[in-house]
């Protein structure tokens, strides 16, 4: 099933507990993500890129507007920026309870945990982990339950170049596979190009979209595509 | 939905054979180091033993009897059958008691952690507990319960509960509220949520109630049972004490805190070292 989401007219505060002072993140914000589209959100820290996140998810509701996921509650897969595991099981449970919740096969745990390369791992404890390994082990979690929306707040920012790169490839395979209703926060402009269908540069004190790229590359994409790096330069000079 | 499932491990091979060994079970335990974990401990116990015998040999006093009387009185009770009885008797009523104690500070822990309405409606009920005397506790339970085995199980659960309680709604309240999210945001269900979040985070505190609340327990059940029951550990300790036998008050004494090191050390340590090895596992 596909999924549209809408953000209308969405207001967000929040008051900073040791100021008291009271910060509008949101201000009459609107966004829509097209059904199956993958949609990158770029933008300087603090702007509200995960509260964007948490609205979607449920998680934060608006303080007015609506945030509307296509009438139902879809199955969320989610990478958190932190990978939010829990330290006393096994790797394999921590993916496997997320499964079994979402209805899917125990036995589709091991390939995920194959693709993200933490076979060896899969009895080890989290504590045991890298940083890298553990961000791993969300995404496996994420992708394990066949979301129909899958939310990343900078998923790969905590990984050495190699292992994000193979899990961007990862990614692209996914939506090749299965396209599905995404929103992507990052820090990387170029990994922004090479994976979403727009890209979309939040800013300012309330946040507003400053910007907005259509990517219209088909994929599978390459990494190295010269036109995306123009797309990413684009992107860099707006941000700055 | 019929999809297939869209990730296939063959096609973006990760890491494979790049990963370092995943480190294996824990090591074969440490013969050595299991045997003399005790010494220190035990090196206490000697040291007292030793300056009580200099104490009652220098005194010469009937009050301060010897290590050999002492023994012998726990010999005899030992070889007469009285000491298992009245300790099996006691340590009955303490489990009935704790159990029941737990079950209910389980329950209000988690709602004292997750509803500050009503921790500010429980609290001062568990603060009146904590500050109770055990003694007080003791002689009301006895003045309402009399012989039955309402009374000693009753005065138990009413001692051990406070502190279990506080510590049971502290462990809750420090539970991340970020894997909440995650649990809401993967659906787990509540008995999932219970298992593998809720009661693995609070398991340290989990153990600190039940230690204290267990400490508790001990010293009212002697209380019960001196003033309100015909046997038990606490009914054999008054009976030497009216005969004045006072290696006999310590031969109960003795057999009372083996017990209690056996519990401690046979049960609560080896329980909390299977319920945090994750942790270990982790300072590797
Ligand atoms: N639960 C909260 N309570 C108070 N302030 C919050 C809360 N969540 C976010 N904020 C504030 O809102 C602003 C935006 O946060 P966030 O969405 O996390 O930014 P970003 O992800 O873009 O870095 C920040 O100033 C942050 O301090
Ligand atoms: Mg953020």
């Amino acid at each position: 099933m596909s999924v549209r989401i809408s953000l209308d007219g969405v207001d967000k505060a929040f008051t900073n507990r040791r100021t008291g002072e009271r910060q509008q993140i949101f201000r009459d914000f609107s966004l829509t993500l097209a059904p199956d589209e993958l949609v990158a959100v770029v933008g300087g820290s603090g702007t509200g890129k995960t509260t964007l996140m948490h609205l979607i998810a449920g998680l934060e509701r608006p303080d007015a507007g609506t945030v509307s996921t296509g009438g139902g509650r879809p199955r969320l897969g989610m990478v958190f920026q932190q990978p939010r595991l829990l330290d006393w099981t096994s790797v394999e449970t921590n993916v496997r309870l997320a499964a079994t919740a979402a209805g899917v096969d125990a036995a589709e745990v091991a390939p995920i945990l194959a693709a993200v390369g933490l076979t060896e791992y899969a009895r080890s404890y989290p504590s045991v982990l890298s940083g890298g390994q553990r961000q791993r082990v969300a995404v496996a979690r994420a992708f394990v339950v066949r979301p129909e929306v899958l939310l990343l707040d900078e998923p790969f920012s905590a990984l050495d170049e190699l292992t994000a790169r193979r899990l961007r490839l990862l990614l692209q395979q996914l939506w090749l596979r299965t396209p599905r209703t995404g929103l992507l926060v990052t820090h990387n402009a170029l990994e922004a190009a090479f994976l979403a269908d727009r890209v979309v540069v939040l800013g300012g004190r309330p946040a507003e979209v400053v910007r907005e790229y259509r990517i219209d590359r088909p994929r599978p994409r390459s990494p190295e595509d010269p036109e995306l790096f123009d797309v990413h330069r684009r992107i860099v000079a707006a941000l700055t | 939905m019929t999809v297939t499932h869209p990730v296939v491990a063959e096609e973006v091979a990760l890491g494979g054979g790049r990963s370092p060994a995943p480190p294996g079970r824990p090591p074969a335990a440490d013969v050595v180091g299991r045997l003399t974990r005790p010494l220190p401990a035990l090196l206490l116990v000697g040291l007292l033993a030793a300056g009580w015998q200099l104490m009652a040999d220098a005194s010469g006093s009937a009050l301060i009897p010897g290590l050999g009387d002492v023994a012998r009185n726990l010999v005899d009770i030992a070889a007469s059958g009285a000491l298992w009885d009245n300790v099996r008797v006691t340590l009955t009523r303490v489990a009935l008691g704790f159990a029941a104690a737990f079950v209910v500070s389980v329950a209000a822990g988690i709602a004292m952690g997750r509803s500050e309405w009503l921790r500010r409606f429980l609290e001062p009920a568990v603060l009146i507990g904590l500050a109770t005397p055990g003694l007080v506790k003791a002689l009301l339970c006895v003045i309402w319960f009399g012989v039955s085995l309402l009374n000693p199980i009753l005065t138990v659960a009413l001692a051990a509960a406070p502190a279990l309680t506080i510590n049971v709604a502290q462990g809750v309240r420090s539970v991340d509220p970020a894997l909440g999210e995650m649990a809401h945001v993967y659906r787990l269900d509540a008995l999932t949520r219970l298992r593998y979040v809720w009661l693995p985070a609070i398991v340290p505190d989990l153990f600190t109630g039940a230690r204290l609340g267990i400490a508790m327990a001990w010293k009212v059940i002697v209380l019960v049972e001196i003033f309100g029951l015909a046997d038990g550990v606490g009914y054999q300790l008054n009976l030497e004490f009216s005969q004045h036998n006072v290696a006999g008050v310590l031969a109960w004494t003795v057999a009372f805190a083996l017990v209690m090191a056996a519990i401690e050390y046979g049960l609560l340590q080896t329980l909390e070292r299977r319920a945090v090895r994750w942790r270990r596992v982790a300072l590797r």
